[in-house]
């Protein structure tokens, strides 16, 4: 009985000593983006009871897997409502995941989209288009909130500027984007190159654009890509650069074909 | 006859301790959990196959990390929690104790033991795991390789980047070690329990408990601290949750590893830090109990 | 002589859970087992036995009391360098063999090496397992185990073993072998205090007795003045012939006195256990 007070008390004493140790680690695991997830009533009423104990006693990524199989599978079923809601509840599960952000944003900007495009059931055009347009919109609010949550990886940057340029035709969002990820550490060397192209399509920035390219297009011959070449030579024309400065006409003969 | 010199700690006692323990942990073939992990890992390379390399490169990692998780825990409490209770009911514990043995040593000589056990199917487990993603990510850059053979070079570059990124990562093995971690903190607070649980299910449904209220303490801690305006009993609840429990959740790093969340060496050395102390101290109040346990 | 074991008035009780009073198993027991001595303890069923057995080895702490072993007491390990013990119905590891069971007891007692190697071979030898050294635990039988598990209470080569209840569950012929084995230990001057319930195999090679009955020590003493109370005399004979006995038997009965029986040594020591045991229970 007093061996079993005293054990109590141990177990108390070290406990306050433990606690800001804790609370200290806790804080740092944020800072360093992990466990980044809120577990919340909100949380409990989307993903249900046992998958709420599941994820609170780690196995949280597990819970977010099982519940993007099933969006995979409403993907296949073209459920789009539930797609939206089970990516809902993936992305709030382990938001650390680039690859659910990106397909989330994917299956709302591009496949859901098309199929509202499409939609047999729906024969105005109008209601058609503001669907699809509602659709472009979730998928780049997946990104942002993705982006949000990763600000260090460049994938969803890229996502979002592709987003942009293949969705919204709005290049100068897009070329903003790109240029947001290649600045990154761990950016791949085509963002860059992906940015001064969507700039050169924004008017009234082609003196940007162009200057852009061409520091690329000097950088070597790993850079003048087909793409490239046609884009310098657009803004050449549109800016009329004297003909002494401008690049030569034939292809680098070893440069692939895209 | 010459009377043997008695130290106060040996090695080789402890050592001859940890390797029963062991042996007999082994005889209860908890090496089954190793098959099922192979099968759970064959099973998921089936439903894995419709998937983009991404997709089952992440799923794989987290369902195999998921499975060492809950397995080594798992592991943990239950055969920690059968070694009292066991040896006192055969009276072995009898036959050991009337030896010159310090019962710190034998203590000491049943975790070790059950560490080992846990060190060692990690280790299995995990290895398993590794040459699974290995093929799977060699297969993965043979078939991008050859598809994207036209594709501009830092295109295809970045590609097998992306697949070699996705697949193994260094962090990897730090997750794994504070998943281990994690299983000898909860022997260590299992055997703590045995010392003075009247059963081994007593000691498993306890530990049951604990392993979820651990997985809520930080929750709790942080209510307590903030202090919410709760009530008195409300407050004085939380505040025993939050001094009596481990935090539990500070052991779950591997899921946002998978994501792809780098562990700092600092981090990781804290966080061992913590393991280290909890072990530790879940090992003295086992032996503070058991010191004077009668048998 | 040295005592080999000192018990001291040692009581214990064990608190019964919701109930203010406890339940009393050993009270205010004391003896002494003096060195080179074969000592055994009565009594029936819950009689306060192991338990006195296991506050000697430091198992079990006493309430009251102290108990020691070569002047050492029982609370601290050193006291139990020099002892060794089989519990009752022990339960080994099925899967070792009796070889690798020896060797494990060997290095939890901190022994090695090639040392450790020899003292197997003579205990396997002393006990007669070396036949069944490399066969598994499983397939021995229950004399077989006790011998085993005998062999473990003496690999560190102790002065003293105690012994509780080593004959129970064994066959005769077993139980013959074990109580061979104490005479052979008592014969090598070692020390052994045994409990047990089986009065004639105590009193084959006991020399001296306690007798406990709901944890009092009821009797004690030298077996042989213990029967002696009983105003009879036994002659054991070792290769007299019939008419030697016969001789005897005339002898005794012109002088007075009477042959009751003329092997009979277990009822003597059967009545004076009743006898001792019943008085303290009608208390
Ligand atoms: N740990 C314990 N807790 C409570 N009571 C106990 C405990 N150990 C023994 N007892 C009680 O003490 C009494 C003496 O037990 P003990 O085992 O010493 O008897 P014994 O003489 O060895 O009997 P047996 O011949 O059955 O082996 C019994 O009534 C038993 O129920
Ligand atoms: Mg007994």
């Amino acid at each position: 009985m007093i061996r079993g007070l005293l054990i109590l008390s141990i177990l108390l004493v070290t406990g306050l000593a433990k606690i800001p140790v804790e609370a200290a680690i806790s804080a740092e695991h944020r800072r360093e983006h992990f466990r980044a997830v809120e577990f919340g009533l909100g949380l409990r009423e989307q993903v249900g009871q046992l998958g709420f104990i599941a994820a609170l006693s780690g196995f949280r990524a597990l819970v977010a897997d099982f519940v993007f199989i099933q969006a995979h599978v409403a993907w296949e079923r073209t459920e789009w409502g539930r797609v939206l809601l089970l990516f809902r509840q993936v992305t709030t599960l382990q938001p650390r995941a680039i690859l659910f952000w990106d397909m989330a944003a994917w299956h709302m900007a591009w496949n859901a989209s098309v199929a509202a495009m499409n939609d047999p059931a729906q024969p105005r055009l109008a209601l058609r288009l503001r669907a699809q347009r509602e659709y472009f919109d979730l998928g780049r609010d997946f990104l942002e909130r993705g982006i949000r949550n990763n600000p260090e990886k460049p994938q969803l940057y890229e996502a979002l500027g592709r987003l942009y340029r293949d969705k919204y035709h709005d290049h100068a969002h897009a070329a903003e984007y790109f240029e947001q990820a290649a600045a990154l550490p761990d950016a791949p060397s085509y963002d860059r190159r992906f940015a001064a192209y969507e700039l050169s399509y924004c008017a009234g920035r082609e003196q940007e654009a162009y200057e852009r390219l061409h520091r690329l297009y000097q950088s070597g011959e790993r850079e003048r890509l087909p793409t490239l070449l046609k884009r310098l030579k657009f803004l050449e024309e549109q800016l009329h650069v004297p003909l002494a400065e401008r690049i030569p006409d034939q292809l680098p003969a070893d440069t692939p074909k895209r | 006859m010459s009377e043997l010199p008695h130290t106060a700690f040996s090695l080789r006692r402890v050592g001859a301790l940890t390797s029963n323990t062991l042996r007999e942990l082994t005889r209860l073939r908890v090496f089954y959990v190793l098959l099922l992990f192979a099968l759970l890992l064959i099973g998921s390379s089936f439903f894995l196959a419709r998937m983009t390399f991404q997709q089952e490169f992440q799923v794989l990692k987290d369902i195999s990390l998921g499975a060492i998780n809950i397995l080594t825990s798992v592991l943990a409490i239950v055969a920690t929690a059968r070694l009292l209770p066991q040896e006192i009911e055969d009276r072995t514990i009898y036959t050991i104790l009337a030896k010159p043995v310090h019962r710190g040593e034998y203590m000491l000589g049943k975790l070790a033991g059950v560490l080992l056990l846990l060190a060692i199917t990690t280790l299995l487990m995990s290895a398993l795991f590794l040459a699974v993603l290995y093929v799977r990510e060699h297969t993965v850059l043979a078939e991008t390789a050859r598809q994207m053979r036209a594709a501009p070079p830092d295109h295809l570059e970045e590609a097998l980047r992306n697949v070699r990124a996705s697949a193994f990562n260094l962090n990897l093995l730090p997750g794994i070690a504070i998943i281990f971690l994690k299983a000898a903190l909860l022997a260590a607070l299992t055997l703590f329990v045995s010392t003075f649980a009247t059963s081994n299910i007593f000691a498993v449904v306890v530990m049951v408990f604990v392993y979820f209220i651990g997985h809520l303490e930080g929750t709790a801690r942080e209510y307590w601290q903030q202090e919410h305006g709760t009530g008195w009993i409300a407050s004085t609840f939380l505040g025993l949750v939050a001094l009596l429990f481990p935090d539990l959740q500070l052991f779950n790093l591997v899921d946002d590893v998978v994501a792809g969340t780098p562990i700092l060496p600092a981090l990781f050395a804290k966080t061992a830090a913590l393991g280290g102390f909890y072990v530790t101290l879940y090992f003295l109040l086992a032996w503070a109990v058991f010191y004077r346990r009668e048998l | 002589m040295t005592d080999a074991i000192t018990v001291t008035s040692v009581s214990k009780s064990f608190p019964i859970p919701f109930q203010r009073r406890p339940m009393v198993a050993v009270r205010d027991v004391s003896f002494r087992v003096e060195a080179g001595q074969v000592y055994g303890l009565l009594g029936p069923n819950g009689s306060g036995k192991s338990t006195t057995l296991k506050m000697i080895l430091g198992l079990v702490r006493p309430t009251r009391g102290t108990t020691e072993i070569f002047g050492r007491d029982s609370e601290f390990v050193a006291s139990r360098t020099s002892v060794g013990f089989l519990p009752e119905s022990p339960y080994f590891p099925k899967y070792l063999t009796g070889e690798e069971m020896l060797r494990f007891y060997g290095k939890v007692c901190g022994l090695g090496g090639s040392e450790l190697r020899t003292r197997i071979d003579t205990l396997l030898e002393l006990v007669r397992l070396t036949n069944a050294r490399t066969r598994r635990l499983g397939g021995y039988s229950k004399g077989m185990l006790q011998r085993i598990g005998l062999a473990q209470a003496l690999i560190n080569d102790p002065k003293v073993v105690i012994l509780d209840e080593p004959t129970a569950g064994v066959d005769p012929a077993g139980s013959r072998e074990i109580r061979d084995l104490i005479l052979d230990l008592k014969a090598r001057g070692m020390t052994v205090l045994l409990s047990s319930h089986l009065l004639e195999q105590v009193q084959e090679v006991c020399d001296r007795v306690g007798i406990l009955a709901q944890g009092e020590l009821v009797r004690e003493g030298p077996l042989r003045e213990l029967i002696a109370i009983e105003n009879r005399t036994q002659l054991v004979l070792e290769n007299a012939s019939v008419e030697l006995i016969g001789e005897i038997e005339t002898r005794a009965l012109a002088a007075g006195a009477q042959v009751v029986e003329k092997r009979n040594s277990e009822t003597t020591l059967e009545k004076l256990f009743l006898e001792a045991t019943q008085s303290a229970t009608r208390r």
